[in-house]
């Protein structure tokens, strides 16, 4: 059963459309990425679905809201960079939070206890946010959004700033998240999306180039693919350039650079036979040639490409 | 109604955490209080001027109560005005653009209850200052001059705490509709001139303005006047246009809050 949905939602700044009439659901329980390159109109979607941002048209509608309730009030959000109150310390913030989502004082207390043990920033509970660093603070974060145990979660770009060490935290903690709500979260690594998503959204340009389950996306998408990386010599990149030019039958060039090329091949056993004897008569020197199945960033690559 | 109790406790806090309850007062304070000083010492402090020409003899005659009473006003409408301003100004717009009002907006509160919480706060912290700045201007003109009677200090404290309540509530309107504080403080304090620049040099009648209100208060001091401004009747009708304005102005700046909760 779809949580969420988002019918032809339109937002136009002074002439541009940043997001234009995109429509998806979002099933109840499911873990979604909203992946796009940088101003591909993810952050400006996320804004209209925790309604920060009045969208030109389309609608938001969560399934078990009644007319006349308040959305904000099923749904957690942690925006790119959060920001805090530097003189409160960050048990007060995580309380006050929750008392504006209607807990009471005791709820409220007990609830912020257990969140910042549970995001590990426990013992800096009783610190002010002016002496977190940037990892404690998007952790905190984290905290605040969960406070109210909101039906949706929404994360805009939650591991972009952090440190590989802090990245890997946060990672783990989503991980354990998703089993208990939903998520979506916006991020423009494509390791991240395939490491914690069900479903994936690709968005390009404002519009969605690709939604489906990551399983699914992936299993229509997979095509037989070649990647070959030469030394760079100059002998190697003029038969590179020339073999680009006259490409045999089967072959589809799906990106190039000066030291090497990777290909969509119809049938992977032909490839790799044509190629290989191709390499050895021009005598190229390779350091790498790969054989397999185009991955979910090569997908990535051609939607964004495509719109 | 508990969720705006939470959002004002929250104003309050920061009030007390940035010792603005203790700079505000001290500084209405130091106001009043000089003003019936100077004015009590001022033949004495142009005397050891030393610059008079020998054997000029200097009269002042001593000021009625009331009159020093009134200069005090001016003084807080003038400095007065000045520190409720800049204690208002960056109240929207410094949430606005670290982001905190955006965090805070995302959850299920009304614009409405995160507009008249701040605002409620900041009249607090005026109305306290100014108070205890009028209480230490009346305690000095008592002790040096002498006394002026309870009703006519009530009074004009009332009239005066409504038209700084305007001024502030002005400051918090701009600081919603503008990214800089600076520019709210300097449109607040810029339209409360203009209202009293309007209110005392224009000819012809203005009992709805707001700008009134700081003459009406120095009027009030006087007992032996009658009752100021075109009666009780015009003075009502001031209060009434002041009051109104500050809901239309605290309404806009929910409003506008509401349609841009953060400035990217």
């Amino acid at each position: 059963m779809a949580l969420l949905a988002v019918d032809r939602l339109t937002k136009r700044f002074e002439g541009t459309l940043a997001v234009d009439g995109i429509s998806f659901a979002i099933g109840e329980g499911r873990c979604v990425a909203l992946l796009g390159p940088n101003g591909a109109g993810k952050t400006t979607t996320i804004r209209m679905l925790t309604g920060l941002l009045q969208p030109s048209s389309g609608a938001i509608r969560l399934e078990e809201m009644k007319p006349g309730q308040d959305l904000r009030a099923w749904i957690g959000y942690l925006p790119q960079t959060p920001a805090f109150y530097g003189w409160m310390t960050g048990r007060e913030f995580l309380v006050y939070a929750g008392r504006l989502c209607g807990l009471s004082a005791k709820e409220a207390s007990a609830r912020s206890e257990e969140l910042l043990a549970r995001v590990g920033i426990g013992a800096a509970g009783k610190r002010r946010i002016s002496g977190y660093s940037g990892g404690m603070k998007q952790r905190l974060g984290l905290a605040q959004a969960l406070i109210h145990r909101p039906k949706l979660l929404i994360l805009d770009e939650p591991v972009s700033a952090l440190d590989p060490i802090g990245r890997r935290e946060v990672m783990t903690l989503l991980g354990e998240l998703k089993s208990e709500t939903t998520v979506l979260f916006s991020t423009h690594v494509l390791h991240d999306a395939e490491e914690l998503c069900d479903d994936i959204l690709i968005m390009s340009a404002g519009r969605l180039a690709e939604e489906g389950s990551l399983s699914g996306i992936r299993e229509a998408n997979r095509q037989p693919m070649m990647s070959l990386e030469t030394e760079g010599d100059s002998r190697s990149k003029e038969w590179l350039e020339g073999w680009l030019k006259r490409l045999p039958e089967g072959f589809e060039a799906a990106s190039a650079t000066p030291m090497g090329a990777r290909f969509i091949v119809r049938d992977l056993e032909t490839a790799r036979r044509t190629v290989i004897r191709e390499l050895a008569d021009a005598d190229v020197r390779v350091t790498k040639l790969e054989v397999g199945y185009t991955t979910l960033e090569d997908l990535f690559l051609k939607a964004v490409a495509r719109s | 109604m508990k969720q705006w109790f939470v959002l004002f406790n929250k104003e309050w806090l920061e009030i007390l955490r940035s010792y603005r309850i203790l700079w505000l007062p001290v500084s209405f304070i130091v106001l009043g209080a000089s003003q019936p000083i100077a004015t009590f010492f001022m033949p004495d402090i142009l005397a050891s001027a030393g610059n008079m020409p020998e054997g000029a003899i200097i009269q002042i005659p001593a000021p009625q109560p009331y009159e020093v009473m009134a200069s005090a006003l001016s003084q807080f409408g003038v400095i007065g005005l000045l520190l409720v301003a800049l204690s208002s100004m960056g109240a929207i717009s410094g949430e606005k653009a670290s982001g905190t009002a955006a965090m805070v907006l995302v959850k299920p509160v009304s614009h409405v209850s995160f507009v008249t919480a701040k605002w409620a706060a900041l009249l607090l912290l005026s109305v306290v200052s100014f108070t205890a700045g009028y209480g230490a201007a009346w305690y000095y003109t008592s002790t040096l001059f002498d006394s002026v009677g309870w009703g006519e200090v009530v009074q004009s404290a009332l009239l005066f705490a409504l038209w700084l309540g305007f001024v502030g509530t002005l400051a918090l309107l701009f600081s919603s509709l503008l990214r800089s504080a600076a520019t709210a403080a300097f449109g607040a304090l810029a339209t409360a001139a203009v209202l009293s620049i309007a209110a005392s040099s224009l000819p012809f009648e203005q009992t709805w303005n707001p700008g009134r209100l700081s003459g009406l208060a120095a009027e009030s001091l006087n007992a032996g006047a009658g009752s100021p401004g075109g009666g009780q009747g015009a003075v009502w009708l001031t209060v009434i246009v002041t009051a109104a304005a500050m809901l239309a102005a605290l309404a806009a700046a929910a409003g506008s809050l509401k349609r841009m909760p953060s400035n990217d």
